[in-house]
């Protein structure tokens, strides 16, 4: 079985279309990366000078200084129970940070926005991997020779999608890693929070979009050896991720979220998601109960069980069918 | 008790094509002897390369028996497919990989040493170009690296569908010496191809299918030995020729301006018949049977019906030999002239000369 992983790694490597979208995924994230490091990079002496000039400006606007006055009078009429007099001033003025032009770099935001877009990319550009080392085989009739070959089909179906999932988890791990290596670099370098904290939650979520990665590659390999088409399955999986999302949102039932496609993936590869369940019976009948959370388990469970239903009818048909 | 490499009972297949039910195979039974080359003809459609699926283990029947070198389908069909090799008629390999590298991955996944890659890239004349990619070879370097491939397991019986279609005729020429020889290394070879001028001179045995159903099968040469022969005759006045002879009891028919008489090879009796009438000969040929005339007679089709361009190349190539207006290229190509389909020879008029015992010269049978 080793000999015959190995082969099919040989396979995926050798794929022209592959290697270009692997570059093209290095490309991005390191494109990314240096996005995320010039829109966080330090502020200059004229940039803080020019917002504390704008604060200053501000706070000396008539209007505003009425505001401060009539606050002051009454702080618990203007600003609510419990506040004081003192608060007037900070809470009706806009402070220096306000009129800064950018934020320093975060790790932890990082993961949120950035971080996550670019997982979504790289495992996007994946799933179109995965599928075309199987699509190409088919394609080509290469997997009549194999076949020939190893006529043992499952052995030949289970090779090809570990090496798909090693291939994938990989291609995930150093393209991304080396994402946040260069961004931790520079917040070393910066001296921003770069330590266990945010660098903790950074690694679990490296290591989640990995998993992901060889998931989403494996899921694709299996879609197109049941179809035999690449094209056929990224259009499955497009219609499911879009389609899906739509008609789970017509449904009437409330809790629908939970099942949405996106909100499964977000859930898996976020730090911690929460989100608005807006299904239209929910809205219409006001009972919805506010913000609503997909744990880790919950969503790894929803796409495992995804992943092992396209497997197992993949290697089903191929097991079968005649080629 | 005869040691057969193929035998197929009662087979049968049915594929459904948008919901209609498409009969491939009919309860084929098929024998293939061990050593020779083993012919597989049958029109397009006929069910040859769905048996040959079958064979290979790429397609299930829905019945009958399929034992392939003694090992019994479906259960034993890795160890038999362990002791065949195969050239598919679309068999491809990874384009972005070199021959050498596509043979090596191959090898690899069937626990071959990889020395063997090196052995037969040689014994098909690839050595040369095996460093290049894949997508680069002509149809005929493909075809070879194909067989390449089917011969690395050191195979006891070969199957070769279509090999030499979409050939140009320096690669189907290549293709005919190779095949006889594997036959003389002692591997059995079942060759399916439309070009049945080349089943003629490559093949020992055939089998004839025709909508899943085997027509008939055994030595070329028995089937051709019971077929009938006939003469050809051309004269100045065809009509009179015609009476002359039916009033000697001969079946004639006529056919573009020359005559065909049936069932019948003794030449010099046809010519003294038409020289006591005054008729003098200026052509005189016997036309034996070929495989081809064989075949429409049993089959009821030509065997080119192809979409396919690549496979109408070659059953142009095929039509060609039949209907005798070979260019000398593809004289070329086409090797040797089968001895059964003979040329004919202008006769000095007025003088019949031929005789049945000397060597008759080719013809065409169109």
């Amino acid at each position: 079985m080793n000999g015959l992983i190995r082969v099919e790694l040989a396979r995926y490597r050798s794929r022209q279309v592959i290697v270009l979208l692997l570059v093209l995924a290095a490309l991005l994230a390191a494109f990314v990366a240096f996005e995320s490091a010039w829109d966080t990079r330090p502020l200059t002496k004229t940039e803080i000078g020019t917002a504390q000039a704008r604060a200053a400006e501000d706070a000396g606007r008539s209007d505003i200084k009425a505001d401060i006055a009539s606050c002051e009078k009454d702080p618990t009429q203007y600003l609510g129970p419990g506040t004081t007099v003192a608060e007037c001033k900070d809470s009706l003025t806009s402070a220096t940070n306000s009129y800064l032009p950018r934020k320093p770099l975060s790790l932890s935001k990082t993961v949120k926005g950035n971080g996550i877009g670019l997982a979504l990319l790289v495992i996007a550009i994946l799933i179109i991997a995965g599928a075309s080392f199987a699509g190409a085989d088919w394609t080509s009739g290469a997997i009549r020779n194999q076949v020939v070959f190893e006529p043992r089909r499952s052995r030949l179906w289970a090779a090809k999608a570990i090496a798909v999932a090693i291939s994938s988890g990989v291609a995930a791990f150093v393209i991304l890693g080396g994402f946040w290596l260069s961004l931790y670099l520079v917040a070393a370098e910066r001296g921003v929070p770069h330590g266990s904290g945010p660098m903790g939650d950074v690694g679990w979520h490296l290591l989640r979009v990995v998993a992901l990665a060889m998931g989403a590659g494996v899921g694709a390999y299996a879609l197109t050896m049941l179809f035999r088409s690449t094209a056929a399955t990224i259009g499955v999986l497009f219609a499911y991720s879009i389609g899906g999302e739509i008609l789970l949102y017509l449904l009437p039932f409330d809790g629908i979220g939970r099942w949405s496609p996106g909100n499964n993936v977000f859930g898996w590869l976020e730090t911690r998601l929460e989100f608005f369940d807006p299904t239209s019976h929910c809205v219409q009948s006001g009972s919805c109960s506010g913000p609503e959370h997909i744990s880790h388990l919950d969503s790894g469970l929803y796409l495992l069980v995804l992943l092992a239903i396209s497997c197992g009818l993949s290697w089903a048909a191929f097991r079968r069918r005649d080629i | 008790m005869t040691d057969l490499v193929v035998e197929t009972r009662g087979l049968r297949k049915v594929y459904r094509d948008r919901g209609r039910r498409v009969v491939a195979v009919d309860g084929l039974d098929l024998s293939v002897e061990r050593g020779g080359v083993h012919g597989f003809l049958g029109p397009n459609g006929s069910g040859k390369t769905t048996t040959i699926q079958i064979l290979l283990g790429l397609a299930r029947p829905d019945s009958g028996t399929v034992t392939v070198l003694g090992e019994h389908y479906p259960a034993a069909v890795p160890s038999a497919m362990a002791r065949v090799g195969a050239v598919l008629e679309d068999g491809q390999f990874a384009p972005d990989l070199s021959g050498r590298r596509n043979l090596e991955l191959l090898a690899r996944s069937a626990d071959l040493p990889k020395a063997r890659v090196e052995e037969v890239l040689e014994r098909v004349d690839l050595t040369g170009v095996a460093k290049r990619r894949y997508r680069g070879y002509s149809l005929g370097m493909r075809r070879r690296l194909g067989l390449a491939s089917a011969l690395l397991k050191q195979p006891e019986l070969v199957i070769l569908d279509e090999p030499s279609n979409g050939l140009d005729p320096a690669g189907i020429r290549d293709m005919r010496e190779v095949i006889p020889r594997l036959a003389e290394s002692g591997v059995s070879v079942v060759l399916s191809s439309h070009i049945l001028a080349e089943v003629q001179q490559v093949c020992s045995s055939v089998s004839i299918i025709s909508e899943g159903v085997l027509l008939k099968e055994g030595r070329v040469k028995d089937l051709l030995g019971a077929s009938v022969t006939r003469t050809r005759v051309r004269v100045s006045d065809p009509d009179l020729a015609a009476a002359v002879l039916s009033r000697a009891g001969y079946e004639v028919t006529k056919d573009a301006g020359h005559l065909v008489v049936e069932g019948h090879d003794h030449p010099e009796q046809v010519t003294r018949a038409l020289a006591a009438e005054n008729l003098f000969v200026s052509e005189l040929s016997a036309i034996r049977p070929t495989l081809e005339s064989f075949f429409l007679k049993l089959t009821g089709h030509r065997p080119t019906t192809s979409t396919d361009p690549s496979e109408r190349a070659a059953d142009e190539t095929a039509e060609h030999i039949v209907d005798g207006e070979l260019t000398d290229m593809e004289r070329a190509a086409a090797g040797p002239e089968p001895e059964s389909v003979p040329e004919p020879v202008p006769v000095p008029d007025p003088e019949p000369t031929a005789t049945p015992d000397e060597p008759t010269e080719p013809g065409d049978d169109a």
